[in-house]
């Protein structure tokens, strides 16, 4: 698993390396790919709404208002369809990928179970939304997700009658169950974006928008996709037919298939399993995890710098506990802290200058205490001999650097945002280091979400604690890497170094590339995905029928006989009864099961035992069933028994019948009256 | 060079700011006992540093209740702050560095430095909480 999870860190620090040059650091998708799903709720619930105006939610109209929209109106109605359709496919990538990002980051430890577990949460949402919408056409898509969706929920013990049933032939076709999943593809949005809400309340400051050039670049390329390639119906429903061929969303029907091969209640077991270990991985080994921040009172005067950076909301500011002049302290709560630190980097009483004994922070990270903290630049920094002498501070969440020697000193921290600017003053004006490079995650991409945005805000002095202006920041390099780059952190060290050298010129960071490449690279980055997503939402196309085959459905719900015939009870027995019992006849309620023979060309095609529904088995017992055959001139025979006897039958009945290619045929049974029908394409 | 006293009338009416401001007054005048008095200027260095936490200490408190009142003059009080830190990081750099002093000058600078920001920038915070606040 972990050799897995590495593997697959380095495959996306490799991805963000290329996204990174041709995109820049702000800009990098990949650091923003919840935000983007943000934008794409957006741009789904913006269009859906104005669908929603023209397009009819009864079966009967379903079909007709959508081609009217996307072909008479396609300059607006076709296009906001377009829009509707591949934002919600890029919703799905989007989680996709985030999903395995946070997995390859091991984002889900300790407190950040929450955000994996609601986001987890969101997926079936996202399902509901997408598999409904794509009923609400009502062309022979639709039909087949209906038909697959129904089949797939009556394997779960629910329905008392199979869902499927609805779509046996045009005659169970109902109004009411259409315009249901209309209503669930109104609601499941509303209650996506509550969760979409919820998934985010433990980070503070989350980012639910972009960058601004993102999201234009991001609805440019859906806008051209729904121009060149719009999203159009396949022809309307008609339950007598099968499509032999669709063309299916990958992103949101790739299950379908399976269900058709293997069965609902397989599909079920797999995808219960897969949610079952994904929900229990942030519980998994290896689990080791750092001891949570913890507030020094005698140090604390309730500033709330601390509470305000902490990117975890893990700090609140409470009353104070103890009897000092204060009213608010601060109070962390250990389920939720990370042990990033960024509070001790904001917290103004962890400044190195303070005298050595008494160097004790308002809040610390126990495995880290600010005063080790100096001790170990201070003595790492008396082992730099050769100039430049050079003081990293070293986030262990990023890529690393070459060993430590006589020109180089490496202090380890959990993020570079934990290191408080007074030290980056202390260490330059007490002379010991000549230079410093803070080297931490790849920019925009912290590990603890904020580190290196906070330090780059202190540095500028837009944020607090700042870093003095009297620092010289010709001093201070930044270098921001992710955990495969370990050649670019080489050169930034080697450009660090040789800047300190001519010092004071100011060391830049690197530039990658010219504007014209970069931006013909983030023309090519959008044209991929966006033939991506037109491709997956139609290809491949899935062969639900062989070409030469015909459906048979055999489905009915049918009361079998009581196992005892009712008693009559004579006047003594009843006189014995207490007096609210007295019921002359009495009936044992439970029914035999149903036995079903369908036998096909003189082949037994079927065969199977039905159990009467209910918790006394006094329901009615129910079956459903499909059947390829090939087309073309057959014998059918079927046979029902409900009775206990054990030879013979209580019902039969034979007909010869010519299938169709690509039609279905429908055997109902009724005992009342009808008894079998036999409805569909015959001669 | 006249010492700083603390006077009732100083109060902001916030009890943690008055109770800082009452303890870097004292913390200064220590200071101040160290430098010119007995045994002159042992640890003054030390001395410096703990001044300059708990100083950086209560501005960020300082800063924290103007912006939860909507302090008006916030911004210039704020960079008085940030000028104070810059001055008081050059005495303690003038003091360890270049062993730039002498007792006299030293008080008179903590005096100036300190004393200047706490009769106008915090008397100002004080006047305008007291009408805004009852
Ligand atoms: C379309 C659906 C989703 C949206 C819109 C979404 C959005 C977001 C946003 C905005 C953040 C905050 C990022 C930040 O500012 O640092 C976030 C974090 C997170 N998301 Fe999602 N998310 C979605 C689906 C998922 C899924 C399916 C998972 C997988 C289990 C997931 C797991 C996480 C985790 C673990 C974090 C926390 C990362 C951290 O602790 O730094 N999300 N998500
Ligand atoms: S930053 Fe430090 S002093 Fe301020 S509230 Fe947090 S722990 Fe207390
Ligand atoms: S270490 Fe501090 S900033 Fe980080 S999560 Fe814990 S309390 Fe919050
Ligand atoms: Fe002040
Ligand atoms: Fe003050």
């Amino acid at each position: 698993m972990s050799a897995f999870r590495a593997g697959l860190r380095a495959l996306f620090d490799y991805a963000d390396s290329l996204l990174e040059q041709a995109f820049g650091a702000r800009w990098n998708p990949c650091a923003q790919l919840g935000a983007l799903g943000w934008l794409c709720f957006w741009l789904v619930a913006g269009t859906g709404i104005y669908l929603y105006i023209f397009v009819d939610t009864g079966v009967t109209a379903a079909y007709e208002s959508v081609e009217s929209l996307t072909h008479r109106q396609w300059w607006a109605g076709g296009i906001m369809r377009s829009l509707h359709r591949y934002a919600s496919d890029a919703m799905i990538l989007l989680a996709g990928v985030h999903l395995l990002r946070e997995f390859a980051h091991d984002r889900m430890r300790g407190v950040r179970w929450f955000a994996w577990v609601t986001g987890l949460l969101l997926l079936p949402l996202i399902y509901a939304c997408g598999v409904t919408g794509y009923w609400m056409v009502w062309d022979r898509l639709a039909q087949y997700v209906a038909q697959t969706t129904t089949e797939w929920l009556d394997a779960l013990p629910l329905f008392a009658e199979p869902l499927a049933r609805n779509f046996l032939d045009a005659s169970h076709l109902s109004g009411r169950f259409f315009t249901l999943m209309a209503y669930i593809h109104i609601f499941a949005p509303l209650a996506l974006l509550l969760f979409m809400w919820v998934h985010i309340q433990r980070h503070s400051g989350a980012r639910v928008n972009p960058e601004r050039g993102l999201a234009i670049g991001t609805l440019l390329m859906l806008t051209a996709l729904s121009l060149t390639w719009p999203a159009m119906s396949q022809p309307a429903a008609d339950l007598g037919t099968v499509a032999a061929v669709l063309p299916l969303d990958w992103f949101y029907l790739a299950v379908y298939p399976l269900i058709d091969r293997h069965g609902g209640a397989a599909v079920w077991l797999g995808v219960l399993a897969a949610g079952a270990v994904l929900f229990a991985l942030p519980w998994l080994p290896p689990l080791r995890r750092p001891l949570p921040a913890v507030v020094d009172l005698n140090n604390c005067n309730g500033c709330g710098r601390c509470a305000t950076d902490c990117p975890f909301g893990a700090i609140e500011m409470a009353p104070r506990t103890d009897a000092a002049a204060y009213t608010q302290q601060a109070l962390v709560d250990p389920d939720r802290c990370v042990s990033c630190g960024l509070c001790v980097g904001a917290c103004p009483t962890a400044t190195p200058f303070r005298r050595a004994a008494a160097l004790q922070a308002g809040i610390e990270l126990p495995e880290l205490r600010a005063a080790e903290l100096r001790d170990q630049v201070v003595a790492i920094g008396g082992g730099l001999t050769v100039r430049p002498r050079i003081l990293v501070f070293h986030c262990e969440h990023s890529a690393p650097l070459p060993h430590a020697d006589a020109s180089l000193g490496i202090v380890p921290l959990p993020c570079i945002g934990m290191l408080p600017p007074s030290f980056l003053d202390f260490v330059l004006s007490r002379g010991h280091a000549d230079g410093i490079l803070l080297a931490g995650c790849r920019s925009g991409e912290c590990h603890f979400r904020l580190g290196d945005r906070f330090t780059e805000e202190r540095i500028a002095g837009l944020r607090d604690p700042a870093l003095r202006e009297r620092v010289p920041r010709e001093r201070v390099g930044l270098t921001w890497c992710g955990t495969t780059e370990r050649r670019r952190r080489l050169a930034d060290l080697g450009a660090f170094r040789s800047a300190l050298l001519q010092a004071p010129a100011a060391v830049s960071a690197p530039v990658h590339g010219r504007t014209a490449w970069r931006l013909a690279a983030q023309a090519g980055v959008y044209t991929v995905s966006a033939l991506l997503i037109g491709t997956v939402s139609c290809w491949p196309n899935y062969r639900q029928l062989e070409p030469d085959a015909a459906v048979v459905k055999l489905s009915f719900s049918h009361a079998a006989q009581r196992v005892e015939a009712c008693a009559q009870l004579t006047t003594a027995e009843l006189a014995r009864l207490p007096i609210n019992m007295r019921v002359r006849t009495n009936c044992r309620r439970d029914r035999w099961p149903v036995t079903v023979d369908l036998v096909f060309d003189g082949k037994l095609l079927y065969h199977g035992t039905h159990l009467a529904a209910g918790l006394q088995n006094d329901g009615p017992s129910t079956i459903y069933r499909r059947f390829a055959v090939p087309a073309g001139p057959h014998a059918l025979t079927v046979r029902i028994r409900d009775t206990g006897r054990t030879s013979g039958y209580d019902y039969e009945a034979s007909r010869g019948i010519t299938l169709r290619p690509g039609r279905s045929f429908v055997i109902d049974f009724a005992s009342a009256g009808t008894g079998f029908t036999f409805r569909g394409s015959e001669g | 060079m006249g010492f700083l006293e603390w006077r009732d009338d100083f109060r902001i009416g916030i009890p943690e700011v008055d109770h800082e401001h009452r303890q870097l007054i004292g913390l200064i005048n220590s200071l101040h006992g160290r430098l010119v008095g007995p045994g002159q200027g042992a640890g003054i260095g030390e001395f410096l540093g703990e001044l300059h936490a708990q100083i950086s200490a209560h501005f960020a408190l300082e800063e924290t209740v103007m912006r939860s009142r909507r302090y008006a003059e916030f911004a210039d009080h704020k960079q008085d702050h940030e000028r104070l830190l810059d001055e008081i990081r050059e005495i303690m750099d003038g003091y360890e560095l270049h062993g730039r002093y002498d007792a006299r000058t030293l008080s008179d600078a903590l005096d100036t430095w300190f004393g200047e920001h706490f009769r106008t920038r915090d008397a100002r915070l004080h006047a305008a909480l007291a009408t805004a606040g009852d």
